[in-house]
């Protein structure tokens, strides 16, 4: 007995070391940075690294995987990733409105408010991307517990020039090539049940390491907040896997003196225990104000110009940082903030009209540097927002300079089907604002398509904007919420009733008219007895022919 | 020049001058005059798109024959032309009536001032065109159509039908009545029926003239557009209604409110609900086949998938060609009283609810109903007349009734 299990255990083993062990690595990473209207920005970020890894190549599908062994990277995750050959994954679940006029450009570029999917994956597989497009949204919704499934036909696009891939695409055979899937969710809310499963990621969730920071309670009280998972594929590198959290906090609400300083457990209610015994790197980053009069304690590790790092080592002792301003007895909001952004563009988008029928959509970028700059414009519609393409006009100052605008691929709206996707380049003259609109129609919906909160509206997902030089990190803009017409939800048997009744009538009637004989009936006095007023004078046009 | 075409003259220099005031502007999109196939913003999006490489029938938002296609993309979108151009359509359709009263009369009674005036100030038909529907081209073309059958000018008179059933399908439904036109005269034969006496072999081969230019047409369109994609987007807009904007007819709202599972089957009963009219009608006035042309333009304008108000108006206007029947209907003023209703209802109604959001859907689709119970009351009674009018006189005791 004894040596029969010695030897399935011995081959166990053998198995084990047949497979190639690869080698992984976790890095995490917070950093934190005051902000100028004295709420302090937080982002978090845990990457993993399976070096040599190669995403699965879709023609591979027809075949049983290789089986996976992972010491760090999130089985759960992989598993989806080896499901639905994903070559690159990208997962934003946010809540809020990023203020970039404020807080200037945030660590993850993606802050769209609501639910973003966007993935890359190669074709050639025996099903079609599509239907792994809607497995992935399906296993990712079931892992984070989100409503990725209702991200249908009617909400995905391809918008290959603004979401280009983040690491490189495999070589895959001719003609296959790598396929855009892109999806939002702009009224998706983010909320601890997605988090929970977020954490359970994490090779250190809440006991050692930054993750120990992460307080659901204190994270969800921020004034900003978003949940990203990005999987990319770099060449000679391996496949990584970067997990991020971002939140804005606002000390000044928290602290009944009303100043602006922070300790990491004022923030998160929390203080870091202990290092994460598996990371090869875990730095804290606080970048500096520029104003100067604070104390940051404790000493850091590292210092730089203008930020300072606090490397957690194996060993230490437990960590809160905190920074005050001493001399302050209470934070003065500064009144010019709107007036001096700290973003390269400053961007609102807007509709405009009160009606349920037609309305105009307003985007107004404002370029703050003192070169142009050349920015890709993004803007996804779902069907029932019709755009006029004819009416596009683009307004900088009081010119009207078509030059502008440029470069536009379009995809227009398919009834009950997909929605819209309009790229374009736009030319932002320094410090000038440049005026975009155009006309739309709005559709009327099946009384089925609509939600059961129909009178609440439907929420457009952001646009979004990408400069085309420097980081060519995006700039999402506002998701706003439109009023659609709405029938009678009540009505359905009435409706074809009545329908029917007009139809039928005027049916019944016209062939009763075209079928039956013409005759004509003496409707006088009785004058000569029954027989007279019996008699019939037919003069049908139909005996006559 | 007589007092008649100076009146005609005035009416159309005030229809001019009203269309160059640009007050259509802000009808352009009205639902009741413009309908997701023949709204004119729809058509410049679509002429726009066309010019840029994109092709426009890759959406949904239009839905115009692919024929209008080269000349939009070739004429200035100025509202002033525009003015100038829908003015003068009407004009011809209003030259195309007189004609085609010219033809049933022999000339005699001289009616064609009014005719002319009827059909250039008929609300219905002159709303749509300030508002640039290309529903006055639908309607100039079917009018044309039946003049040049009346005047048995047979290829002119298939050529434009052909035309208008490639812009609005419906129209095709008309061919059998206007087949029958050609082959017989435009004369009044309501009082004296008599059987349809033309042989029958005559009507192959203008029936293969008629399908001869629909390819063509149909080929051209297809050329125009590099593909198929725009029968899908013109045709099959009326067979499967993908566009659900309110209309003044009875299918947007019957299919926003029809149960997803039932959605194919009634579709299928409203489009053959529509072709059920024509053979019958064709038999029962096949003594006077204008009139029964005229009794389809009104079952079409009532019953088509994406009516406006210039396909009742149509049917309306052309109620003038038979004044023999005037005194024969039996309740012209109660359909009056009606069309009047509707015609305020329909914008009322639907300003409360899309615009001011104080009504619901209910609101319109009653006056869509009040409205769709007007063009029935006046088909019926054009029914009537049409064949009571055979009976003749009958005494003061005596009264005409049906079996």
């Amino acid at each position: 007995m004894h040596i029969h299990a010695l030897i399935i255990l011995a081959s166990l083993i053998g198995i084990n070391s047949a497979t190639p062990t690869q080698e992984e690595e976790y890095h995490e990473s917070l950093t934190l940075r005051p902000l100028r209207d004295g709420k302090v920005a937080t982002h978090f970020a845990f990457t993993t690294l399976i070096r040599g890894a190669v995403p699965r190549a879709p023609h591979s599908l027809a075949d049983d995987d290789v089986s996976q062994h992972y010491t760090l990277f999130p089985l759960a995750l992989g598993q989806i990733l080896r499901e639905y050959a994903i070559t690159e994954l990208h997962l934003n679940l946010n809540a809020g409105q990023w203020d970039y006029d404020r807080w200037g450009q945030p660590g993850e570029p993606a802050v769209g408010s609501g639910a973003e999917l966007w993935v890359w994956m190669g074709d050639g597989a025996p099903t079609s991307v599509d239907a792994r497009w809607k497995g992935t949204q399906n296993a990712l919704a079931g892992l984070f517990c989100t409503s990725l499934g209702g991200m249908d036909a009617q909400r995905t696009t391809s918008p290959t020039r603004a979401f280009p891939p983040a690491g490189n695409l495999p070589r895959l055979s001719a003609p296959h090539t790598h396929r855009l899937r892109h999806a939002s969710l702009p009224a998706e809310s983010v909320c601890t049940e997605n988090l929970t499963p977020f954490l359970k990621l994490l090779p250190c969730p809440v006991q050692a390491g930054v993750a120990a920071l992460l307080n659901p309670h204190r994270l969800f009280d921020a004034d900003w907040h978003g949940l990203g998972i990005d999987v990319r594929w770099i060449a000679g590198k391996g496949v990584e896997l970067r997990m991020t959290v971002q939140a804005v906090f606002d000390p000044v609400r928290m602290s009944s003196e009303g100043k602006r300083d922070w300790t990491l457990r004022s923030l998160f209610g929390r203080v870091i225990p202990r290092a994460c015994p598996v990371a090869s790197s875990s730095r804290i980053t606080v970048d500096l104000p520029a104003d100067g009069g604070f104390v940051l304690l404790p000493d850091p590790s590292e210092i730089y110009p203008t930020s300072v790092a606090f490397n957690l080592a194996r060993g230490m002792e437990e960590l809160d940082i905190s920074m005050h301003w001493s001399q302050e007895v209470r934070f003065s909001y500064p009144l010019d903030l709107t007036s001096t952004p700290i973003s390269a563009i400053s961007v609102d988008r807007t509709l405009k009209g009160a009606s349920q029928t037609h309305g105009d959509l307003a985007l107004v970028l404002r370029n703050n540097l003192h070169t142009p700059q050349r920015v890709l414009y993004l803007e996804t519609l779902p069907w029932y927002i019709e755009l006029y393409l004819h009416t596009l006009s683009v307004e900088c100052g009081h010119s009207r300079p078509y030059e502008l605008f440029g470069n536009l691929t379009y995809t227009p709206p398919v009834p009950h089907g997909s929605p819209t996707l309009l790229q374009a380049e736009l030319i932002l003259p320094p410090h000038e604002r440049v005026r975009v609109a155009a006309r739309f129609r709005k559709s009327f919906l099946r009384y089925t398509e609509h939600p059961p909160d129909a009178q609440r509206g439907w929420d457009l997902p952001p646009a979004v904007l990408v400069p085309e030089q420097g980081a060519r990190a995006r700039v999402y803009t506002r998701a706003v919420l439109v009023d659609l017409a709405t029938p009678d939800f009540s009505m359905p048997y009435n409706v074809i009733i009545m329908t029917c009744t007009l139809a039928a009538l005027v049916f019944g009637f016209v062939f009763n008219m075209l079928t039956r004989k013409f005759v004509v009936v003496y409707v006088g006095e009785k004058k000569e007895g029954d027989a007279r007023a019996l008699e019939r004078v037919e003069r049908s046009p139909s005996k006559e022919m | 020049m007589s007092a008649g075409r100076w009146t005609l003259l005035y009416i159309v220099a005030a229809r001019l001058l009203l269309a160059l005031s640009l007050i259509g502007e802000s009808l352009k999109e009205d639902h009741q005059l413009a309908s997701p196939l023949n709204a004119y913003p729809r058509l410049r999006e679509g002429t726009y798109l066309f010019n840029h490489g994109i092709s426009p029938y890759s959406g949904g938002t239009f839905r115009h024959s692919p024929l209008f296609l080269p000349f939009f993309s070739w004429l200035p979108d100025s509202p002033y032309l525009n003015a100038s151009l829908w003015t003068l359509v009407d004009c011809i359709s209003a030259w195309a009536l007189v004609s085609i009263w010219n033809a049933r009369s022999g000339g005699v009674r001289s009616r064609g001032v009014l005719l002319a005036s009827m059909y250039l100030i008929n609300p219905y038909l002159f709303l749509p065109s300030l508002a640039t529907s290309t529903a006055s081209f639908d309607n100039a073309l079917l009018l044309l159509a039946i003049k040049f059958a009346c005047e048995r000018r047979t290829p002119p008179c298939l050529f434009s039908l052909a035309f208008a059933s490639q812009l609005s399908l419906p129209s095709i439904l008309l061919l059998p009545p206007i087949l029958l036109l050609l082959l017989s005269d435009a004369k009044s034969h309501l009082a004296s029926p008599k059987s349809f006496s033309t042989s029958y072999s005559a009507v192959a081969p203008v029936v293969l003239e008629f399908f001869a230019y629909f390819a063509t047409l149909t080929g051209a369109a297809t050329i125009a557009t590099g593909g198929w994609s725009w029968a899908a987007n013109t045709w099959g807009a009326g067979l499967i209604l993908p566009d659900l904007t309110p209309n003044p007819g009875l299918w947007w709202y019957f299919f926003t409110e029809m149960f997803d599972h039932f959605r194919p089957f009634f579709l299928m009963v409203f489009s053959m609900h529509l072709l059920i009219y024509v053979a019958p009608v064709c038999i029962k006035f096949q003594h006077d086949p204008l009139y029964a042309t005229f009794i389809l333009v009104g079952l079409i304008a009532m019953f088509k998938p994406y009516p406006t108000l210039a396909d009742a108006g149509l049917f309306l206007t052309m109620f003038t060609l038979f004044p023999e029947t005037y005194r024969y209907l039996r309740y012209p003023i109660v359909t009056a009283l009606l069309h009047l209703h509707a015609f305020l209802l329909l914008p009322l109604f639907h300003h409360l609810w899309v615009g001011a959001g104080t009504g619901n859907a209910n609101f319109f689709y009653a006056s869509s109903l009040v409205f769709g119970v007007a063009n029935g009351g006046a088909i019926l009674d054009a029914i009537w007349a049409g064949l009571r009018i055979a009976v003749g006189e009958v005494g003061e005791d005596y009264a005409v009734m049906q079996e």
